[in-house]
């Protein structure tokens, strides 16, 4: 049997308002209701969010304010299951950021959302970051994933240069990266040794869950 | 002499009333008062704060103030020269000219199977050697045709393209930059005595500018260059989805590249433009080929006629079909049209398809009658005595008159028209009988044609052939000490 407040919830996520997913999150955890309940209730109603998206029923900004209110609600509700003396449950780690030369963020902004709306530890470094700070992440966070973007065709071969550079600090097997922007295709992916590629945002989620189920 | 251009005679389009006009001026400063700009570059900061601008170092955020303002945008002169590498293609931006301009891709285009792939050399050099052939083709976009070809280290593309386009065409060219290339490519355009115009402060949506860009366009201004500004905002993603507030903002970024110009270099020559677009808000990519982004550029020409700075528009005519099809060709001649009438300094048109991710010669060379067409219509035609030609229908009276064999027809009748090279005019019967040829047919055989034939204007001096040589030598080493090239 659902709690009440499940329902306002379902209800607030998919009309994409922010502010009361916000609210009805702090009321459940105030009424005592199970966290990890609300959270499936949530990813129940975001993967709804993102079929209607992949329909063609929804646009580009819909899924980005479900998105949005989804990670809203989810730092409270992991923070609950820490003071119960819980660990949270990511699908994975994701380090991301776009390339040295590149200020682009909208590529980025876009898959670091979604990424995170769709259960994954995300830590965004930003826009125009350095190889090294790339290399540096890897070797402390130690993600599951590395997501490089790059929307410029003159910046994407820092993509190459990074995955170079993790093959020469010994780091490359531990980490799958992933690579996107405007210029980037399949064949560029392939040939720098990336182990993905999604043409757009919301793909780049599905190509994170397989690489993390692999 | 210098590139003619056309000439727009007819009124310019204006979709703004002078109320909105005055609107978004308002919001422009606004934003620029306000909010400003991030810059990432001290010197820049330092420079503004020494002219009335409020910075704040640790954002590295400067706002503007007015007088600044519209000071600089007085120092912008509103004509001016720019030097290809043969005087005959210097260009003169401003006022009523409008010239038509290449844009590049990353691919090129395999026309048996329209799927792109990387360009060899010989294709990067075929590309060049058709635009510099093309007489309605007036100069190169940086990168324009290709980002590079095969065979070259990634970081030296840019360089290499360079040095490979001053060998094959004298037309005026416009250059990209990343990874500090403008290094080499001015000292390159300084050995064969060319100037190029870099988007030298390049904004990054929304407003912000990063410390490359500036250092580029302190080194261009340096060296006596024309300094481009370039933004490119994404309607509804780096800039508002509204056209209007969209506008505001994109006015703001260039401004903000002008002010340091002019107090960098004041009465430099610059040239302003930009990628604005709409988002596809199915993939997140620019949304090119859409209305919005006309209704978009045709307001921001009758803004900067009004700024008195000459607007070039780059994003206007690119498609998103893969193809030279029917979506390729009115997503890219409508947009031009109406950049064109709207008082566009240039126009983005040849060869570039699917945004600027692929080009196609063979597309240029249809492009080159889209751009004959426009500058035609833009240039309108003459009432007079001669052309009212009042004495001759007098003459000529009613049928069996006719107009066919007099002199007046003979000497004028091609003053008014454009004659396609390319389009198939052809009767039923005539074009069956030669293998019911299309467009692209004979495009392909002008592209033959003008591979077999064309010769370019002025060669490469042995002196400037070794002087390149051993800037792009320098250059790979440079890149090789930084690790970005193995060395052999």
């Amino acid at each position: 049997m659902r709690h009440p407040i499940h329902d306002d919830l379902h209800n607030a996520l998919l009309a994409f308002d922010e502010e009361e997913v916000g609210r009805l999150t702090v009321a459940s955890i105030e009424a005592g209701v199970d966290p990890l309940e609300t959270i499936d209730v949530l990813t129940e109603v975001i993967t709804v969010i993102g079929d209607r998206f992949g329909t063609g029923e929804l646009w580009l900004p819909d899924l980005m304010r479900g998105a949005r209110s989804m990670n809203r609600a989810m730092p409270l509700l992991q923070e609950e299951i820490r003071s119960r003396g819980g660990t949270p449950k990511f699908h994975g780690s994701v380090v991301i950021g776009t390339v040295f030369g590149d200020v682009h963020s909208i590529g980025l902004d876009l898959v670091a959302t979604l990424l995170a709306a769709g259960g994954f530890n995300v830590r965004r470094l930003g826009v125009n970051v350095p190889a090294d700070t790339f290399i540096d992440a890897v070797r402390t966070d130690q993600p599951d994933i590395l997501g490089l973007s790059a929307l410029l065709t003159t910046t994407a071969p820092q993509q190459k240069r990074i995955i170079q550079h993790l093959e020469e600090e010994g780091l490359r097997e531990q980490v799958k990266v992933i690579v996107g922007g405007g210029a980037i295709t399949q064949t560029f992916a392939t040939e720098i040794g990336a182990d993905g590629f999604a043409p757009n945002a919301h793909g780049a989620v599905d190509l994170a869950m397989n690489l993390v189920a692999t | 002499m210098t590139q003619r251009g056309f000439q727009r005679r007819v009124p310019p389009l204006e979709i703004l009333t002078p109320e909105d006009v005055a609107a978004i001026k308002g919001a422009t400063l606004d934003i620029l008062k306000e909010t400003g700009l991030t810059i990432e570059h001290n010197g820049a900061l330092k420079l503004l704060e020494e002219n009335d601008c409020i910075v704040d170092y640790e954002t590295q955020r400067a706002r503007f103030s007015e007088g600044i303002v519209e000071e600089c945008l007085r120092r912008c002169p509103s004509t001016f020269r720019v030097k290809a590498r043969h005087p005959d293609d210097d260009l003169v931006f401003g006022g009523n000219t409008v010239y038509f301009m290449s844009s590049p891709g990353m691919d090129t285009i395999d026309p048996s199977t329209w799927e792109p792939r990387r360009p060899t050399k010989d294709e990067y050099i075929d590309a060049v050697r058709v635009l510099d052939a093309l007489e309605n083709h007036h100069w190169f976009a940086g990168h324009a045709p290709y980002f590079g070809h095969e065979g070259v280290p990634e970081v030296m593309k840019i360089t290499t393209s360079l040095a490979l386009r001053l060998r094959h065409t004298t037309k005026f060219l416009g250059q990209g930059h990343a990874n500090y290339s403008w290094k080499w490519d001015l000292r390159i355009a300084k050995a064969v005595g060319a100037e190029i115009t870099i988007p030298a402060f390049q904004i990054a949506s929304p407003l912000a500018m990063s410390h490359d860009t500036v250092e580029c366009g302190f080194m261009a201004l340096e060296a006596g260059l024309p300094a481009g500004v370039d933004t490119g905002p994404l309607f509804g993603a780096t800039a508002p989805a509204t056209l209007a507030g969209a506008l505001a903002q994109y006015n703001a970024e260039l401004i903000a590249g002008l002010v340091l110009i002019q107090l960098k270099r004041p009465y430099s020559r610059a040239l302003v433009w930009g990628f604005p677009n709409a988002l596809n808000m199915r993939s997140g990519e620019p949304a090119v080929g859409t209305i919005a982004n006309s209704l978009f550029i045709v307001a921001c020409n009758q803004i900067w006629r009004d700024y008195g700075v000459p607007l070039r528009n780059t994003a206007s005519t690119y498609s998103k079909s893969k193809k030279i099809d029917f979506q390729n060709g009115f997503e890219r001649a409508m947009p031009a049209m109406l950049s064109a009438l709207s008082g566009a300094s240039s126009v983005h048109l040849h060869g570039g398809m699917y945004g600027e991710l692929s080009h196609s010669p063979i597309q240029s060379v249809l492009d080159d009658d889209i751009a004959g067409m426009i500058g035609r219509f833009i240039e309108g035609f003459d009432v007079n005595e001669e052309t009212l030609a009042l004495d001759l229908i007098h003459s000529v009276g009613p049928i069996p008159g006719q107009f066919l064999d007099t002199e007046h027809t003979q000497r004028l009748w091609q003053q008014d028209q454009y004659l396609q090279e390319c389009a198939d005019s052809l009767s039923y019967p005539e074009w069956i009988d030669r293998g019911k040829q299309d467009c692209i047919d004979y495009a392909q055989g002008r592209m033959n044609d003008i591979l077999a034939t064309h010769e370019v204007r002025q060669e490469l001096s042995a002196t400037e052939s070794d002087e390149i040589a051993d800037i792009l030598a320098e250059a790979e080493n440079f890149y090789i000490e930084r690790g970005d090239i193995e060395a052999d």
